[in-house]
């Protein structure tokens, strides 16, 4: 068994996942324009962007002998837990003979989901599969918060030194073993970024973008046009609605995603039922920076995206009542790099144009 | 006292349940108002109010709520249908309709109801999807329930009707209660069988007779604005026509019982099942699948079609219509693809 997974945000996590479970992994190629214009030709047209990446991905991956693709499902309404069924037949129908594992939550089908589960377990005891999903999770949570933090610097600093730690830590990961490994590059990155503090300015100073929107355009750098390095350019900091460590708390450990749900109650206001994907809780999100005191919304999404199109729907509806610019993005084949630039920029400026003018 | 006036927006769902609403608006002693047909005006508004890359059914749907709203109706009547089968819903674009409508058109003079609609099969006469319309029009219980049970009964009559073979757009211009009694009845007392069914209809030039499975929403199908008349088109083309709407409920069932997964869309489920009987069926010429700019389910339903349609040897054609389509776009392409099934099917 050959395996290979999907391209999205921090992909070391699901690679050192497989890989201490004893799988040979194949790491997925980082989506470009080849890619995606292989994803676009073989792709339904109306299918949303991040299908269409992955359709590119997948194909991409044949090229390596990948005979297993581990991917995960849902239950919907939003299309994207159907991706996998679609994906199967679009690669048969190309001539790849091709598995594709979808991990399904354990509510929808029960025996499917425990069959995954021991197919994927492999030759690994129990106990391993503990160790191995502790450790990962482990190294999820030190990623994303020295990720938060590189978003907060790279608004004061040199883009490309902050960059450099950030990749060099990566790499580093890469090596890792055991939670110990992971604890002693965590403090090693830690302390270097630290040494940068001093750079953030007076509270009163600072400028602050949540981005919210589409797990995956939110996630995945090269698929967003690198919105978070574009904001932080022109001395802002960046938060995302969306973490991996969120997903895996939302979705996999029970009970940990308490303050998840509370910020999904508050977008009640404006989307009252689930509709799927991660709408409400960006609406939520949304009220929630504005709590914490952000300037400005970022709200990204692929293009046709389902639920994400009623939450743009409501945006400005929220955005007058809450007092906190929104800006809606569209992501697909298509968008160029200068437009995205042009409209943050264009954005930005206006927050600290009204900003300044508050303050006269 | 003058009746309450009632608004129903002449979109989406309206087509596969309109009967019913008249009916339980009648029974409530309330005065149904539905919004006119499509025009272009009405489309314009529309699209002018919602979104520029959300699906043309939801910009029909905000243009059919404005122009409820010129008739100075006291309500709108907008369920947000969650459910109608168990594990299964409906596109997020129409469970979120209720909230898009309240949200993006703030001028908006009625006041909205919209109870959520979560019921086991596809009667939803339960009490409980009709809680928010019983309160706010304090309607007592055991009325509700009677005119419920009314209502029930004459949309069933109706759904008989649409599986013996008849097409929605057979009833979906008529408004008056009276006048829908009137044709159900007739219909049900009928020797002649309905189009689709019927062995001896006349063709143009009395060539071979075709017959089409046209896949595609309720919606989308009984829409004559929206879709330039094809039913229509297609009739007087010499064809049978085919809709979801006609196969029985066991035949969609044992279609998606074949899948590892069925989709999580109600209407795409039907479709889906239909479709896959048609495309086996010796006696369908070839399936058109008429879609809607931007519809989300139809982009995952549409690979798998086509994918399968192939696998049939079946012909197959996609047809997308959005705000722009040309009437004359429509008919070249269904011409085409009915002249060469008519030849093939001559040659053999």
């Amino acid at each position: 068994m050959r395996l290979s997974f999907p391209y999205m945000g921090p992909t070391i996590v699901y690679k050192k996942l497989l890989e201490l479970l004893g799988h040979d992994v194949v790491m997925p190629p980082k989506p470009n324009k080849e890619i995606i214009d292989l994803g676009v030709k073989y792709s339904p047209e109306f299918a949303c962007f991040p299908f269409k990446v992955i359709t590119g991905i997948y194909l991409k991956l044949m090229e390596k002998w990948v005979d297993t693709l581990v991917t995960s499902g849902g239950h919907g309404p939003c299309r994207a837990g159907y991706f996998g069924e679609v994906h199967k037949k679009i690669l048969q129908d190309l001539g790849y003979d091709v598995e594709i594992i979808v991990i399904d939550s354990p509510h929808d089908d029960y025996k499917y989901f425990y069959e995954v589960i021991k197919r994927l377990k492999g030759d690994s005891s129990w106990l391993q599969v503990g160790r191995v999903i502790k450790t990962v999770y482990q190294l999820t949570k030190v990623l994303d918060e020295i990720e938060k933090k590189v978003e907060i610097l790279r608004a004061y600093n040199d883009k490309g030194t902050i960059n450099r730690i950030w990749m060099d830590a990566q790499e580093e990961f890469y090596q890792i073993k055991n939670t110990a490994d992971i604890k002693r590059i965590k403090n090693k990155y830690l302390n270097k970024l630290a040494k940068f503090d001093k750079s953030i300015p007076a509270e009163a100073e600072r400028y602050r973008i949540g981005i919210i929107g589409e797990i995956y355009v939110v996630l995945e750098q090269s698929i967003n046009n690198q919105i978070e390095e574009k904001v932080n350019r022109f001395g802002f900091e960046v938060e995302r609605s969306q973490y991996l460590t969120d997903w895996i708390r939302e979705n996999i450990f029970p009970f940990t995603g308490k303050d998840l749900e509370e910020i999904e109650k508050k977008g009640e206001e404006f989307i009252e039922a689930d509709i799927g994907g991660h709408a409400r809780s960006n609406m939520g999100h949304a009220i929630d920076f504005k709590e914490k005191g952000f300037d400005g919304i970022i709200h990204l999404k692929p293009f046709g995206c389902l639920p994400e199109l009623v939450s743009q729907s409501v945006a400005d509806d929220l955005s007058e009542k809450y007092e906190i610019p929104v800006l809606s993005i569209t992501i697909d084949e298509q968008t160029a790099d200068a437009n995205v630039l042009t409209r943050v920029e264009a954005f930005l400026d206006m927050i600290k144009e009204k900003d300044y003018r508050e303050v006269m | 006292m003058s009746k309450m006036k009632i608004g129903i927006p002449r979109a989406l769902l309206y087509y596969y349940y309109f009967p019913f609403w008249i009916k339980l608006f009648d029974e409530l002693n309330l005065e149904p108002v539905i919004s006119d047909n499509t025009s272009r005006e009405l489309l314009d508004k529309g699209v002018k109010n919602s979104l520029s890359e959300i699906c043309v059914p939801i910009k029909v749907m905000i243009g059919h709520v404005l122009n409820l709203d010129q008739k100075d109706v006291d309500y709108i009547f907008l369920p947000r249908f969650h459910s109608i089968r168990k594990g299964v819903v409906f596109c997020p674009k129409i469970i979120g309709l209720p909230d898009m409508v309240r949200h993006s058109l703030p001028r908006l003079q009625a006041e909205i109801i919209s109870d959520q609609i979560d019921s086991k099969s596809d009667n939803i006469a339960q009490l409980s999807n009709h809680q928010q319309l019983a309160e706010i029009l304090s309607i007592p219980k055991h009325k509700m329930k009677k005119a419920l049970k009314e209502a029930s009964n004459f949309w069933q009559r109706y759904r008989n009707l649409l599986y013996q073979g008849y097409l929605i757009n057979d009833f979906s211009r008529i408004e008056d209660l009276e006048v829908l009694e009137k044709l159900i009845s007739k219909f049900e007392n009928e020797k002649k069988l309905p189009q689709s069914q019927r062995k001896d209809i006349e063709t143009p030039g009395n060539e071979k007779i075709v017959d089409i499975a046209l896949i595609g929403y309720g919606y989308n199908l009984s829409d004559q604005y929206l879709n330039m008349d094809i039913l229509n088109k297609l009739k007087e083309m010499g064809v049978r026509v085919h809709t979801f709407s006609m196969a029985a409920a066991e035949i969609i069932e044992k279609e998606l019982a074949k899948l590892r997964k069925p989709m999580f869309w109600e209407f795409t489920n039907k479709l889906y099942g239909a479709a896959e009987h048609y495309l086996k069926n010796e006696q369908v010429d070839g399936v058109i699948y008429l879609t809607a700019f931007g519809c989300g389910p139809d982009s995952i339903l549409g690979q798998i079609l086509e994918v399968d349609a192939k696998e049939y040897d079946k012909a197959f054609m996609t047809l997308r219509i959005d705000e722009q389509t040309g009437e004359s776009h429509i008919i070249t392409r269904i011409e085409a693809f009915i002249d060469l099934l008519r030849l093939k099917k001559e040659n053999n």
